[in-house]
């Protein structure tokens, strides 16, 4: 009788344990980007999702994801001029004033960042890896069209689950020239010679708009991307910080700057006079 | 508010789109294409839920190809309708359907006649001498159905095209920046020249 | 078994939708919010994580002592040897649980690879973890600190889904924004200008420069006794945690205890 006992009874709390998949998700030592998901155990993952994260839907969600946004990028004679202000908001608190935006995903490539900060962040990443995959395979740099599309099919397969990113891809290739593309979490891809991007892009395209031309010269371009951001960080509450500015060419992309806002508006209001109804003396 | 419009005439269809790609209060666009070529004699116009149109049309595009690369002959206009028709049906009762309406426009060249295909979200496939999706269909259809003739030939075509495009002009709300407009013969498809630029004169 | 946030009042600290209108209420509700707050500040050559040690749920007191501040890697359960520290607010059964998975892959890392982590290696990895939870979130605020390859002292702040920066100081938390703007200030030098620099627009924003190891623990006491007075889930202990080449030391004080 005991050994039939034995045999058939398990130890206490034993389907506590953890199961053997568990233990290997716990121990996989290597990090990867992988595709593999959590899901919350309810009918309906992207629902529930929103009602905890969306604060646009539900200003008292609990999980406030950082969000708000203005990129710009546009394309020119001497290539492709990239703009980005840094400011992350998460609801009406300023996470952070010094976000990267631009994402470097090689040397030759940008992307870069509106909405889910984390979405970005990651799936921009993970571009670069399937970039670099390309290169190795290849032996040859992968195009700017090819890179926006495997961002594009990436963020269409997980349409209607939540994520949220605005981006851009811009680059030159031998093959393109200098490219630029507008990718969004819908599925959206578009190729354009100019794109603004995130809750200030109303107000970046007003002065863009204006003066942008293709013959543009370098310095031209480099002001007009300034100054567009510029204009965005002065209306819309969401953007600030600094603003960040690059420039794409043939040989890859350079740096000009992370300057803070605060300077180049008092600059731009005194000496050019612009940014009128800002009056400085309280009378 | 995007526009899509089809007209069929005695030996071609017209097919025309906006080329405004819009997103909210944004127009990202002002030359985007809403269309892809099947196979040499049909052509496939798309509007709807951003990001399924152009997935649904290039994954259509690709098994149309496969299919004649396959069996070395092209599908006829009635077969490609079936086909997309199909394909729209059994996405709608997935976990997560197309949202996306068509216009599938070609030419028979076994019966020698244009032919036009109205398929929308549902699956429904319609064919129809002249057709149109979104707020066109309210202002156009009126239009056609005073002027159109199956058999006008393809300056009568462009004449109600352009009556069409007045209208839309007048009277719709947003600028859907002008048409592109493509044209299928038994020569196949070719891109047609529409400018869009003269005054439209309100009452 | 379905977690419901209660309706009514007093309970967690989130305020329930009360309008008519109110997105639909889903039954599934895993998530508690336990107060507290944490702080982080890095220096030319260690790095502080400081966190109170209060944990709440709604307007009851859990515990006086449930430290939210965790040595990463190392050897055994105690750490010996670890050069990484983790501080995780918000929820804190995902705050264990996420810092338990970090602890296991960091001593793996040591187990199949013979050396220590880098915190750059770790701080990426720790964004990987919290996104791929990103369709069922850790409900967390969680800053990383360390040593980078160059001996400066390193500090990583992130979202709940992984989204992360390097920086030189971050509070987080339920005292996050009283805090952070006393950070922005002390140790960023925001708004601060050098006197008799110049008039209106000409005056030189004041140079940051790296801070000392005994200023900044007294910014960081500064920072919690101020909490302390103006908000209900901050308070009890004061735990902080020094990273620096030769280790970490650990210090926990009182805090007022109402």
């Amino acid at each position: 009788m005991d050994t039939l006992v034995s045999r058939y009874s398990r130890p206490a709390f034993v389907d506590r344990e953890y199961t053997a998949e568990d233990q290997e998700d716990a121990y996989q030592a290597t990090p990867s980007l992988s595709l593999q998901f959590a899901l919350p155990p309810v009918s309906q993952a992207s629902s529930w999702l929103r009602a905890m994260t969306d604060d646009h839907s539900n200003p008292s969600c609990p999980i406030k994801i950082a969000h708000g946004t203005t990129t710009l990028a546009f394309r020119f004679q001497g290539g492709i001029i990239v703009a980005t202000d840094s400011r992350a908001t998460a609801g009406n608190w300023i996470a952070s004033q010094t976000v990267k935006k631009v994402i470097e995903i090689n040397s030759c490539l940008l992307g870069t960042m509106a909405g889910g900060a984390a979405d970005c962040q990651y799936w921009l990443a993970y571009l670069g890896m399937q970039c670099r995959l390309h290169e190795l395979r290849h032996k040859r740099r992968i195009t700017v069209a090819a890179a926006s599309k495997i961002l594009a099919n990436l963020v269409y397969a997980y349409k209607g689950m939540g994520l949220s990113m605005g981006t851009m891809c811009a680059g030159v290739t031998p093959q393109e020239g200098p490219a630029l593309y507008y990718i969004d979490s819908d599925g959206t891809r578009l190729s354009g010679n100019l794109f603004c991007v995130g809750s200030g892009q109303t107000f970046a395209y007003g002065v863009l708009d204006a003066e942008y031309r293709y013959d543009l010269t370098e310095q031209e371009a480099l002001e007009l991307g300034s100054r567009s951001i510029l204009a965005a960080t002065h209306r819309d509450a969401f953007s600030g910080g600094f603003i960040n500015l690059y420039h794409v060419k043939e040989d890859g992309w350079v740096k000009h700057g992370f300057n803070d806002t605060n300077p180049i508006f008092w600059k731009t209001k005194l000496e050019k006079g612009e940014f009128s109804n800002v009056t400085a003396e309280l009378d | 508010m995007e526009v899509l419009l089809g007209i069929t005439g005695k030996d071609f269809t017209i097919m025309a789109s906006s080329k405004a790609a819009m997103r909210g209060a944004t127009i990202l666009k002002a030359t985007d294409d809403k269309t892809r070529e099947l196979n040499k004699q049909t052509l496939m116009a798309f509007s709807g839920e951003a990001g399924d149109t152009v997935q649904f049309a290039e994954y259509i595009q690709a098994n149309i190809q496969l299919y004649s690369m396959r069996n070395d002959t092209h599908l006829g206009p009635p077969a490609v309708a079936s086909f997309v028709r199909g394909e729209l049906a059994r996405s709608l009762r997935s976990r997560r359907p197309y949202t996306v309406n068509l216009l599938l426009g070609g030419f028979d060249s076994i019966t020698e006649k244009p032919s036009l295909y109205w398929i929308d979200y549902l699956a429904s496939c319609v064919p129809l001498p002249y057709a149109a999706h979104g707020y066109a269909q309210y202002y156009c259809l009126s239009i056609l159905d005073k002027h159109h003739h199956p058999d006008i030939d393809l300056e009568t075509g462009m004449k109600i095209l352009r009556m069409c495009t007045d209208e839309l002009r007048r009277r719709l709300p947003v600028d859907f920046k002008g048409i592109a407009v493509k044209i299928i013969t038994r020569d196949g498809i070719r891109e047609e020249e529409y400018t869009d630029d003269h005054v439209v004169r309100s009452a | 078994m379905a977690f419901a946030a209660p309706d009514h009042g007093p309970g967690y600290s989130f305020t329930s939708p009360t309008t008519a209108s109110a997105p639909k209420q889903h039954g599934f509700y895993p998530y508690t919010d336990n107060g507290g707050s944490i702080l982080g500040i890095s220096g030319a050559d260690f790095t502080i994580l400081a966190g109170d040690t209060r944990s709440t749920s709604g307007y009851n007191i859990n515990s006086r002592m449930a430290p939210k501040l965790f040595r990463i890697g190392g050897e055994g359960p105690d750490a010996t040897g670890a050069r990484i520290i983790l501080g995780v607010v918000g929820f804190g059964a995902d705050g264990a649980a996420l810092k338990e998975r970090l602890d296991t892959i960091v001593k793996i890392y040591r187990y199949e690879h013979g050396k220590d982590m880098s915190v750059k290696a770790c701080a990426q990895r720790l964004s990987h973890l919290l996104y791929g939870k990103r369709f069922f979130p850790y409900y967390t605020h969680a800053i990383l600190g360390g040593i980078d390859e160059e001996g400066k002292g390193a500090l990583y702040s992130y979202d709940p889904v992984g989204s992360y920066e390097r920086e030189q100081c971050r509070a987080g938390g339920a005292a996050a924004s009283l805090i952070m703007p006393f950070l922005d200030n002390q140790v960023n030098f925001k708004n601060q200008y050098v006197p008799g620099s110049g008039e209106g627009h000409d005056l030189k924003a004041r140079e940051v420069v790296p801070l000392s190891r005994n200023y900044v623990m007294e910014l960081v006491e500064d920072a919690f006794t101020s909490a302390v007075e103006r908000h209900i889930e901050v308070g009890d202990g004061l735990q902080v945690l020094v990273v620096t080449e030769n280790g970490i030391e650990e210090r926990i004080s009182p805090l007022k205890q109402d």
